[in-house]
Order: C-alpha cells, then structure tokens, then sequence
C-alpha cells in the first residue's frame, strides 16, 4: 500500500500545450470555470540597452503545471467543517460530495487553488489523482496526456530519490505551508519567491 | 460582493450583537439589581433579553446562504478537532441555547436569582468563545489581510459597541412601552433609564476610541502581506470606508455625547430616547459597511 503518492514535473521540458488540463477537464467531465489542473506561465525579465546600441535581455517564460498538490498537511482537510475533505491511507486528498455542505471554506485555505466550487452541484469539487485508473495501474489523465513526458506519478519517497526535493518553484507559495506532495525539476530561470503576486502569470485564458 | 458574501456579513453582524447585547446586559442587570433590587432590574431588562434571541435565530438562518448545500448544514460541526468553523457553528448553537435556556428561567422566574446567574455568566463565556471562534476562521495565512491580530480585536469591539447601542435602543423602547401601560410607575424605571444610557454612552465612546486606534493599526499591518487589501480600502473602496468612518464617528462619537448629555438632564426623555435610536441605526451601518470592506477586500495568498 502506497504512503504518500505524489506528482513529478519538469518545467525544463513543459512546452505549455496545455493537454495535460484539456484531458483532465475530458476524464473528469469538468465544466466550464472547473481546470482540476492548470498550466500556469511565468515570465519575468526586461531589456536594457547597452553602451554599442544593442540591447540585452533577461526575459523569460516557463511553465508550470499544477493538480492538486495532495499535501502531507493539508489546509483543505484541516479546515473542512463536515469532515467531507478527507486524506486516504495512500495520501490522496479527496472531497466526498455526500458530506460537502459547500461553505467553500477549503478554497479559502488552499494556497494552489485546488478544491473549486462547483455552482450547479452546490459542493466542492478537485483533482482526485484520478483514484480510478491508479486503482487499475493507469497512470493519471493529465500524465499520460503528455506529449513532453513532463508529468509523471510516484510514491513521494520514490519521486525525490529520483529527482531530488524541490516543491516550491515560482509561482508556488512557500512549501511549509501545507508540505505539497510534489516534486518539481525547476526550470533555470525559476525562483523561489514563494508568493506569486510578484511574477506576471498567465493561464492562458481556458476555463 | 454576492449573496454568499452578504450571508456571512449578516451573520457576523447579527451573532456578533447578540452575544454583545447578552453581555451588556448582564453587567446592567447586575448593577442596577444591586443598586435597586431584582424587580426593577427585571423590570429594566427582561423584555430587552427576549429581543436578542430573533436576532441570533436571524443571524443563524442568514449563515445558511451562504452553503452551496444548506441541506448537509448540520454535518457542519464533526470536525471540531481542526477546524475554526465548526467550533464556531458549534459555539453559535451552544449560545443560542444557554441563552433561550437562561431566558425561559428569567422570564418565568424558575430556580433562584443564584442559579440563573450561573447560567447567564456560562451563556457569557460561551458567547465570548463564540466571537473568538468566529474570528479564528479568518486568520488563515492564506488570507493575509485577515491573518492579523486586529481580526479578532476589531470582532470583539464590534461585538461591545454594537451591544452597547442595541441594548440603549432596546431600553428606550422598553421604557416607552412600561410608561404606555402604566404611567405612574415609570418613575425609577427613568431614573434607572438614564443612569444605563449615560453609562453606554461613556462606553460607545470609549469603544469608538479603540476602534479608531484599531483601523489604522489594520491597514499598518496590511501593508506587506497584503499591500493589495490596504490598497483597496484606500483606493477602489476608499469611499466606503469614509463612510464607514463617519457613520460609526456620528453614532457613537457625536451621538454618544448627545446622549450622555439628554440622559444627564432629567425631562429629556424624548430627546434622549430618539438619540438612542439613531445612534444604534448609524452604528450598525458604519459597522455592516466595515464588514462589507472586511471581506471586499480579501486578498489570496497563492493561486487561485
């Protein structure tokens, strides 16, 4: 039995195609104003001119993709008034509709955006790791939607003796927060500033 | 700003001045029981206690609509253990029924002053550690502009000032209405009257005093981890918040002179009366608008 299972991405490789969010907004038949997971681009940079007449840059762009992070401290849980948000013995974060009384409060908590409201249904609804196809040995929708082999799934332990133990790249909030179940490959222009307000991002206008 | 949002102000508003309200009025009760026995305390209060109750019931009922899924409503207190929100549901039932338990004995007079003093005094503590739950919901480092030590302060002052002036309405009212039926008695009820309004005047003042030193001391803090709230309340909504200044000023500030003044001055009864009224209405204005900006501008820590 899995302890914690966790995502892997590489912002070295996401080329911000954005079918990671399409096939998890098709496997979980989202509505419009749902994105269980979101493509984020990060850019920063500027241009100064240089003493012979060229110019200089440090512009850039990246981007990272983010389900819900499936956090070893999960403010979600934490807060939840009905107990409807749960953490299950392999560390998956899931809401339980038949308990959710919809006070939204987990959105309120949650630093990545995850647990999203939906208006029709009245409860809180988020990315599940897709428990479904984990169960059959799939891999998640998002992961095997990739055509940059940039997301991939793992027991945490596993994820960080492979890739190392970076969690926290802009534009996520600082990692000891809520501990998030997730192992990033930085991309080389990215920083740690641990509060997004200060970077221009981007979801590229899907819902 | 929607429904949802409005559901939250009302209830915060309207629990908040109950538990202030219940308060108040215990202290009045108290004092005015020492200084001119337990009938005319009962006689001063007892009608104003069994004003409060609607107005927590109202609260409550307002709280419901702010749920995407108000029919799971009463699952809302099994996480006590972690979260604010269900200690603060499970505080705001446990409120409203000491204090309709504690009503029922007061108003018929059932077992002894001693043992309803023991309830009130408990209702007490359990309204406190309401308010306090209340304000603990919001201080979440996800949500900056709320995560502040001004957040429960300002919940506290709230909860006095509003008490303090909705009790000073409810006696007037109370007064009129003891003087209708029975002109002769109303004597020392008006002594009693004007004695209880000059002391809430004192305390609106003094409350507005605290709150005037509380607001700025908010945007201060704001500024860092939440320079956009600062930012809003200042700018987009600096004009609600003008308001919000003045209505409070004029009501507790400029009225709460006036009315200590009329209750001074024994024949100004009806100055003194309409004085009260008008203070409490512009009070709770200024303080729905401050709740308003409480919330209006929320500002996220992290994506959303």
């Amino acid at each position: 039995m899995a302890k914690q299972l966790g995502f892997y991405f590489d912002a070295t490789a996401c080329i911000g195609c954005r079918a990671c969010q399409v096939a998890c907004k098709d496997k979980n038949d989202l509505v419009v104003g749902q994105t269980w997971r979101q493509v984020v681009e990060v850019s920063g940079g500027s241009w100064t001119a240089q003493e012979n007449g060229t110019w200089a840059t440090t512009a850039f762009a990246y981007y990272v993709s983010l389900g819900c992070q499936h956090c070893e401290k999960p403010s979600c849980v934490e807060v939840c008034p009905t107990g409807a948000m749960t953490k299950r013995a392999d560390g998956i974060v899931v809401v339980n509709a038949e308990q959710c009384i919809g006070c939204r409060y987990c959105e309120w908590a949650c630093p990545y955006g995850s647990p999203q409201f939906n208006e029709a249904k009245g409860v809180m609804t988020k990315c599940n790791f897709c428990e479904d196809y984990v169960a059959q040995g799939k891999k998640p929708a998002c992961v095997d939607a990739c055509v940059m082999r940039a997301l991939d799934i793992g027991e945490l332990a596993d994820l960080r003796v492979k890739y190392g133990s970076v969690a926290q790249i802009d534009p996520l909030p600082a990692a000891n927060l809520t501990r998030p179940s997730i192992v990033l490959t930085p991309h080389a222009k990215s920083s740690t500033h641990g509060d997004v307000k200060k970077l221009a991002l981007d979801k590229g206008g899907m819902k | 700003m929607n429904v949802r949002e409005w559901a939250l102000i009302t209830f915060t508003i309207l629990a908040q001045m109950s538990v202030g309200s219940f308060i108040v009025l215990g202290v009045v009760h108290y004092f005015v029981g020492k200084k001119s026995g337990e009938k005319q305390a009962d006689e001063l209060s007892d009608r104003a206690l069994l004003a409060i109750g609607p107005v927590l019931a109202l609260g409550m009922a307002a709280s419901l609509l702010h749920l995407g899924n108000p029919l799971n409503a009463y699952k809302a207190v099994t996480n006590l253990g972690t979260s604010w929100l269900s200690r603060e549901i499970f505080f705001g039932v446990l409120f409203a029924v000491a204090g309709a338990v504690f009503a029922v004995m007061q108003w018929k007079k059932i077992a002894t002053f001693q043992i309803r003093n023991l309830v009130a005094i408990l209702a007490a503590v359990i309204g406190v550690a309401l308010v306090y739950s209340m304000a603990m919901v919001y201080m979440m480092p996800t949500r900056p502009g709320w995560n502040l030590v001004t957040t429960p302060l300002a919940f506290f002052t709230t909860t006095l000032l509003l008490g303090v002036l909705a009790m000073g309405a409810a006696f007037v009212a109370n007064y009129w209405y003891v003087q209708s039926k029975n002109p002769g008695c109303a004597s020392e009820q008006c002594v009693l009257l004007r004695d209880s309004l000059r002391w809430f005047a004192v305390a609106s003042i003094v409350l507005l005093g605290f709150q005037f030193v509380l607001l700025p001391l908010w945007v201060a803090l704001m500024a860092g981890p939440a320079t956009a709230s600062a930012a809003m309340l200042v700018g987009e909504f600096g004009g609600v918040f003008a308001l919000r200044l003045a209505f409070v000023f004029l009501g507790a500030g400029v009225l709460g002179i006036f009315l200590f003044r009329a209750a001074s001055s024994p024949g100004q009864e009806k100055v003194m009366g309409t004085v009260a009224y008008l203070a409490f209405a512009l009070v709770l204005v200024g303080e729905v608008l401050g709740r308003f900006l409480f919330y209006a501008t929320a500002t996220h820590f992290g994506l959303q």
